[in-house]
């Protein structure tokens, strides 16, 4: 059955006396692909911290699964996969498996986690000491982290910067299989030509402004 | 304490009382200290301890100024004041924090003036330098008592339980905090308890090693550790070890040679620190040697 699982709703956030999001509206669905594209400056990030409640939203709404995410006390079924050097203390010594183990917030067992690390390509980093990954699979393990809690949207906020092109199309690849699953996706770009995303929906900030389209791609022979 | 030390250190520890409650008190701050300051060091605060220890001089000063001068004996210890001193720093310093979210580090030089300006303030007022202030500022591990061991004892054995009991929540905090927010951990609840806790041990540490040199028993030996650790559990033990080494040591060179505890701890950690640095210098520099034998062979 499909559900609407996101409802932006007329949401206007601004810092100070800057309104850096516009009257923005959009509904995905489940099993969704939206791409967020716009020049840096144009709210892109802004978006993602307000569906995931690091903003302060008023006015509009935001609704996830039908619950406005201001009633909410985590946000553990979304999944975020930051920007490399976004907030992560990378310099002191923990391994892959150490990190996951402190973000299972959900229990999940052994078996699932080393199940996620291969499916996602990194069980052979599992003890690895995270300062001597690669960006490519820095952005793997964060995928494993935000698929560890089961979650039923996944947002990625321009995870190939700094990645090189061969990792860039094994990342996509991983992310279309996860949306074939069911997973909604939500993808910050600032190039959507570089991604090889099997995207459904696309929203092009400009100077907070939004226009949010659904890509109809003709049948595959 | 030169006749005592004609007597071997080993011998000693069995006969003298004092000798076994330096060591027991050295080894449970050797313990705690850098199993708190590893945390510290990942949230990058580490000049925090520094702060505190400052500022819990400011309590000690007052401390003494209480019962010396106005003979407010009641107080009994100004190792107590110290502890409350350092807890209201933490205040402040959590306030200054909120105050200054784009400049945070702003509040540790705000609340270290504050705290040696009462310093200075409260010693001048108690009657100037005594061997009581000369204690509080480098350490007086060899006159520790009873009390102060059961003190800490407690402490540490509630600060380990903390950390056993919120390992996930305090490493998902210090590592990344953004996403600590997003499964639910409370941010500011735990920033106030840990910063709490901090407080507790600086100002506890004091009589190990003194003001001026808290902030190193805390910090020298896990950046030693970070070296050569090969996780982050590894990493903390790693740093446990050499920081209990460094107490043994420190102890033992003290009472041999009658030098300041606080003072032979610091050096001792700050020669592994240097010794490890070497080691590991080392080591890479052969492996890239053999990895260029390697290339060239082939």
């Amino acid at each position: 059955m499909i559900t609407v699982r996101v409802h932006v709703n007329n949401l206007i956030f601004g810092y100070d006396y800057r309104t850096v999001l516009k009257d923005i509206s959009f509904k995905l669905n489940s099993g969704d692909f939206l791409v967020v594209i716009g020049n840096n400056g144009s709210g892109k990030s802004t978006l993602v911290k307000c569906i995931l409640g690091l903003n302060k939203v008023a006015p509009g709404s935001i609704v996830l699964d039908d619950v406005d995410i201001t009633t909410f006390k985590t946000f553990i079924n979304i999944g975020y996969v930051p920007q490399k050097f976004d907030d992560f203390n990378y310099e002191f010594p923990i391994t892959v498996n150490e990190i996951l183990s402190a973000s299972n917030i959900s229990k999940i067992s052994d078996d699932k986690r080393l199940e996620l690390l291969d499916k996602i390509g990194i069980l052979e980093l599992q003890n690895e000491n995270i300062n001597n990954l690669s960006g490519g699979q820095l952005q793997r393990v964060f995928i494993v982290r935000s698929l560890m809690n089961k979650p039923k949207m996944l947002i990625l906020d321009e995870p190939t910067v700094g990645v090189d092109q061969k990792n860039v199309e094994a990342f996509y690849k991983t992310v279309n299989e996860l949306n074939k699953e069911g997973i909604t996706i939500i993808l910050i770009t600032h190039n959507i030509n570089e991604s090889n995303a099997n995207y459904t929906h696309v929203l092009s900030l400009y100077n907070g402004e939004g226009v949010f389209k659904e890509v109809v791609r003709e049948e595959e022979e | 304490m030169m006749l005592l030390s004609d007597v071997p250190f080993i011998m000693a520890i069995f006969e003298y009382p004092f000798l076994r409650y330096a060591i027991l008190a050295g080894l449970i701050m050797g313990f705690v200290t850098p199993l708190i300051g590893s945390f510290v060091i990942i949230r990058r605060l580490s000049f925090i301890a520094d702060t505190l220890s400052h500022f819990s001089l400011a309590g000690l000063s007052i401390g003494l100024f209480l019962i010396n001068t106005l003979g407010y004996t009641f107080i009994g210890s100004p190792l107590y004041l110290a502890i409350i001193s350092a807890v209201i720093g933490a205040f402040i310093i959590e306030i200054l924090r909120g105050y200054y979210q784009n400049y945070k580090e702003i509040s540790m030089p705000i609340v270290m003036s504050l705290g040696t300006a009462l310093s200075a303030l409260f010693i001048s007022l108690s009657g100037g330098w005594s061997s009581s202030i000369y204690n509080f500022l480098f350490g007086s591990l060899l006159t520790v008592g009873q009390d102060y061991v059961g003190i800490i004892s407690i402490v540490s054995a509630g600060v380990l339980l903390l950390v056993v009991v919120f390992y996930k929540q305090l490493v998902l905090v210090s590592f990344d905090e953004q996403y600590a927010r997003l499964v639910g951990v409370r941010i500011n609840i735990f920033q106030f308890v840990s910063t709490l806790v901090l407080a507790l041990v600086v100002s506890l540490s004091i009589v190990t090693v003194g003001v001026l040199l808290v902030s190193s028993l805390m910090i020298i030996p896990v950046a030693a550790a970070m070296k050569v650790g090969k996780s982050f559990r590894n990493t903390i033990t790693i740093s446990i070890i050499f920081s209990e080494i460094s107490v043994i040591g420190g102890v033992w060179i003290s009472y041999e040679l009658d030098y300041p505890t606080g003072a032979t701890i610091v050096l001792i950690n700050i020669f592994i620190l240097f010794l490890v640095g070497f080691v590991k210098r080392f080591y890479v520099n052969k492996r890239i040697r053999e990895q260029k034998h390697a290339i060239q062979g082939k």
